[in-house]
């Protein structure tokens, strides 16, 4: 009992080196959670401007997804160094 | 620690000091011999428990000044991020009506130009659009699952 008290007394001196304040890595912003939209397609009897409109149409569709992307990796590499920064 | 939240620092200190008192008093030769060493323990006990506890307070204040850094630390890069976040949707959002705005412009392009060509590539005109031409290009848009 008295060596339990004993210790107990010397182990209230005891301290872990680490502190209990993190960081949460940080949420995304929603613009980047929302999804690529798919893509356009052509009807059988369409007219040649038509076609150029849809496939020009499906190019902006790929620019934008392909910026989302550029921007979620951008996003990523800088948050990422910023949350290993605090230690 | 939990005995700091409990009792002011003073207190220990003042420990270390009856203590001090106690040995010093052991010496004054009217003191009974009968007292002299339970009071010489109590005294060397008060004089440990208080320097033990001199370094626990000094470890604390040490443990609380690395908690605020680390808060700073944390409030900063937050903000860091926040702004970060700011950065990287403000230039996206750019990017999207750069594109918006380039695609309005071929459009406009094609109303003008190529719309003059329709009629060559309609259905049963000179140079009909063949439907397997349209067939691959929708296929090559059909989303993969």
């Amino acid at each position: 009992m008295r060596l339990i008290l004993i210790l107990s007394l010397l182990l209230t001196g005891c301290a872990t080196k680490t502190v209990p304040v993190k960081m949460k890595f940080p949420e995304a912003p929603s613009i980047l959670l929302e999804s690529c939209v798919d893509l356009g397609k052509i009807k059988e009897d369409a007219k040649l401007s038509e076609v150029a409109t849809s496939v020009t149409g499906n190019y902006i569709l790929y620019h934008n997804c392909s910026d989302k992307n550029n921007a979620w990796i951008e996003w990523y590499k800088e948050q990422k160094q910023i949350f290993e920064s605090v230690k | 620690m939990w005995l700091l939240d409990w009792l002011p620092e003073w207190f220990f200190y003042a420990l270390g000091v009856v203590g001090l008192v106690g040995i010093f008093v052991t010496y004054i030769p009217f003191i009974p011999k009968i007292y002299k060493i339970p009071v010489q323990i109590f005294s060397v006990v008060l004089i440990s428990a208080s320097v033990y506890m001199a370094g626990a307070i000094s470890k604390e204040q040490e443990w609380q000044l690395r908690v605020k850094e680390m808060e700073a630390k944390v409030a900063k890069a937050e903000a860091e991020s926040q702004k970060t976040n700011t950065k990287i949707v403000t230039k996206l959002v750019k990017r999207t009506e750069i594109v918006r705005v380039k695609g309005q412009e071929i459009v406009k392009y094609i109303d003008r130009e190529v719309v003059k060509y329709d009629n060559k590539f309609a259905p049963g005109g000179e140079c009909e659009i063949p439907k397997e031409f349209v067939k691959s290009i929708n296929d090559a848009a059909e989303p993969i699952k």
